[in-house]
């Protein structure tokens, strides 16, 4: 896959997602006990032998160029081609922030015009799945679409419609020979369960033609001036892809809640872990230390924690502390947590280096998980 | 290339014999310690936060497994354009070309190596010990004291003395009296296999060592005993703190468990001095609802849903439901089945113990208490047991199979 680049693009912070979101952008967001949300599809872009991969970045972009560094763990501090990251900066034309993905593509132009390869993937980064993109290509080229999109199948009761969300969710309608036949965005009740995934594959040159004709024409928003407009009555084949692996979208507190505690079922992890290799920045912790009288079951633990109390059914970033007594119960703790002997704690997401004193009880219903900010003490 | 104060040289061509099979098919610095280390991870972290920024690896036996792991260095920080990681296998030269011969045959083989650097002072380093240790305040003091030589020293219980090379002093610290491995010790300083020569008097020395045919061309053995005999200023330098040799399978086994000590002997927390190492690339580690598991470490990949206690798991190690592991160490990718019982033992990399083995057995008081080990690749056959000292590995399975056809 040589002649594939791919592009990321990081949305804005979103509000749907709290205090999580509050100083990093969603692509950054900790997630799986020892990532960050972009991680998954840079290994993917990687491990299907792409070699040039842009990353634009809009607000709060500190954390995820300190996490991405030079691009070495994914193999992308390259001679030529590699990691690019794309911040906003001010030009003439570019006020500094965008307004939507083609407004950003448009500030990026001389990037894709020095690429050299065919095609380009643009992704979303809030998306966690495990799989390589030859067989999107391939679809692609069998097909002779113009744009393909990746849908996956998912049942209404999976997705939750009462959040409103920017940008809406997308499902498409797809004909027999691939085409396709509709698309709805932002619908209460939609007509397809094919539940768009932000992906979608193109021709670089075509994507270049794209942005300077929606720059001419004023267009910002794709998929309802571009995208849904062609699949009415526009030139373009579109055409759409569906996966059929595991994937997760992660944009709302519940969301990132329940795919953290998706990892704890064998099968879910099997299928983000069990394939292809996930790559993330290195951090020289110890292993985990479980101290005498530990209990822990059903919980997903990193290195650098040490455990002297009970954990079940949780995920613990790296470096977290658990005193004595304490009783961790369906709770995310990210990195460098640390909780005093005694402190009770369930439904609860902590983000990073929180400190909760001993004795606190910290009870939230499941629908609803408590979530703390980053470097807080309760 | 930018002249250097001082390069470091670490001797990892040893085959380390009294690993037995667990060294088969590795050289003894790549052997697996502490859940996510290999030996030679702590002499190269030492180098990177002493500020030693070119490091010669000495390779000669089974080196694929180390080179593969040294790569280009970039765990320890030492891809870098000047200086960094090499590794030094014995090459053709001219119509000549030979094997390392001995230690100090290994250096003098890399004269021209070391010459690239132009540096004042070597350090020569081991691969088989774990410790942590500024050698910048030993090169410091090599150069304060006007030394020729400084050897690093550490104190042992006079009943083990005649283990090691055993160093007497004067007061100011010079040493008068270097012994290596004497059945009756009159001192406890054991040289620790770091040494700073002044490389000028290093180099003049390894060429005329190598010009006597009766030398077998080692440092303990023929360079120190001539360069005291010729009134060179040698110098021991005393370090205190954790310092083990993990050369046997029995003080290998002891030191993985030093680190479950409470609190552990050897402290790998310490944010100032981390021990870097390779990553695997794994997935935090799960711990299933059947799982029992207390006073252990247990790293990245490891899917846990048996009974483990005082024991070290590496990466990608899997425990079925109903297996019990004790006082053991486990090695990366091992798989222990359900029913299987380790106690005390060492099982290595990618080896399956199958339902209903027994490997190892519990410390009885009046015993010898010798470790069981099973080798790399190793899949034993259900129900089959390892006694404590035993040493089990495919290829002696395979023996066995056909012995008893």
């Amino acid at each position: 896959m040589k002649d594939v680049m791919g592009l990321i693009y990081t949305s804005k912070n979103e509000t749907s997602l709290r205090e999580l979101t509050a100083s990093r952008a969603v692509a950054a967001l900790p997630v799986a006990g020892r990532y960050r949300m972009i991680d998954f599809m840079l290994s993917n872009m990687v491990n299907s032998g792409i070699r040039n991969v842009g990353v634009i970045m809009q607000k709060n972009y500190h954390s995820l160029m300190d996490h991405l560094g030079s691009g070495k763990e994914w193999d992308l501090h390259t001679r030529n081609d590699g990691l690019f990251i794309l911040p906003p900066f001010l030009t003439r034309d570019n006020v500094g922030s965008y307004r939507g993905i083609l407004d950003a593509l448009h500030s990026n132009l001389t990037y894709l015009r020095r690429s050299s390869q065919e095609y380009v993937i643009l992704t979303n980064s809030h998306t966690v799945l495990n799989t390589t993109f030859d067989d999107l290509i391939e679809f692609h080229e069998e097909t002779r679409a113009d744009i393909t999109l990746v849908y996956a199948h998912k049942d209404p009761s999976e997705i939750d419609e009462t959040v409103t969300l920017s940008p809406r969710h997308v499902y498409l309608t797809v004909g027999e020979d691939g085409v396709l036949t509709d698309m709805e965005i932002g619908p209460t009740e939609p007509k397809s369960h094919n539940f768009y995934m932000d992906i979608m594959v193109l021709r670089r040159d075509l994507l270049l033609r794209i942005i300077d004709q929606a720059f001419a024409e004023g267009i910002t928003d794709i998929n309802r001036e571009l995208l849904q407009r062609n699949v009415h009555n526009g030139p373009m084949r579109i055409c759409g892809y569906e996966y059929k692996g595991y994937n997760h979208r992660v944009e709302t507190i519940n969301s990132y809640y329940s795919l953290n505690m998706d990892l704890l079922k064998p099968e879910c992890r099997r299928a983000l872990f069990g394939t292809h290799p996930v790559y993330t920045k290195v951090h020289d912790e110890v292993p985990a230390r479980y101290m005498e009288g530990a209990h822990a079951i059903n919980s997903l633990v990193a290195d650098g924690c040490v455990i002297e109390g009970t954990v079940e059914n949780s995920i613990l970033f790296r470096g977290v502390r658990v005193g004595k007594g304490a009783h961790i119960k369906n709770s995310i703790l990210m990195q460098g947590d640390t909780i005093e002997g005694g402190v009770e704690i369930e439904h609860v997401i902590l983000d990073k280096d929180v400190t909760v004193l001993s004795g606190s009880r910290l009870i939230a219903p499941k629908l609803y998980p408590i979530v703390v900010g980053k470097s807080k003490t309760v | 290339m930018r002249k250097k104060q001082c390069i470091a040289m670490l001797l990892a061509g040893g085959q380390g014999s009294r690993l037995g099979i667990l060294t088969k098919v590795m050289a003894k610095p790549a052997v697996p310690f502490g859940g996510k280390y290999r030996i030679i991870d702590f002499p190269l972290s030492n180098c990177s936060h002493s500020g030693i920024d070119t490091v010669g690896v000495l390779t000669q036996y089974q080196p694929l497994e180390l080179n593969s792991y040294i790569g280009s260095g970039q765990p320890w920080d030492l891809d870098l354009n000047s200086g960094g990681v090499f590794v030094l296998p014995p090459y053709q030269k001219g119509k000549s070309g030979e094997w390392y011969r001995g230690t100090a045959n290994a250096i003098y083989q890399n004269i021209s190596f070391i010459e690239q650097f132009n540096p004042e002072y070597v350090l020569i380093l081991s691969g088989d010990h774990i410790y942590k240790m500024d050698y910048n305040k030993m090169v410091r003091f090599h150069s304060r004291s006007n030394a020729d030589v400084t050897i690093a020293v550490f104190d042992v219980p006079l009943e083990e003395a005649s283990r090691f090379g055993i160093m007497s002093t004067d007061e100011e610290g010079r040493i008068t009296r270097f012994e290596e491995k004497p059945p009756h010790p009159t001192s406890t300083k054991a040289s620790m296999g770091v040494y700073v020569f002044t490389w000028s008097v290093l180099r003049d020395y390894l060429i005329s060592d190598e010009a006597d045919p009766t030398s077998k061309n080692d440092f303990g053995k023929n360079i120190i005993p001539r360069m005291l005999n010729d009134g060179l200023k040698l110098m021991a330098y005393g370090f205190e703190g954790y310092w083990k040799d993990v050369g046997t399978i029995e003080s290998l086994w002891e030191a993985n468990m030093d680190l479950l000590k409470n609190p552990p002997a050897f402290d790998l927390y310490d944010d100032k001095w981390r021990i870097y190492a390779r990553n695997p690339v794994q997935p935090p580690h799960f711990i299933a609802d059947t799982a029992k598991v207390s006073d252990s470490m247990i790293t990245e990949g490891c899917d846990v849903a048996g009974e483990v206690e005082r024991s070290i798991l590496f990466a990608g190690v899997h425990v079925e439901p109903g297996a019990v592991i004790r006082d053991s160490v486990i090695m990366p990718g091992a798989v222990i089945r359900s029913g299987a019982v380790v106690t005390r033992a060492i099982v290595g990399e990618d080896s399956v113990v199958s339902a209903g083995c027994t490997v190892g057995a519990e410390a009885r008081e009046g015993e010898s208490n010798l470790i069981a080990l099973v080798g790399q690749h190793t899949e034993l056959p259900e129900n089959f047991v390892v006694k404590p000292g035993d040493q089990i590995d495919s290829d002696m399975l395979r023996l066995e199979r056909s012995l008893n056809v």
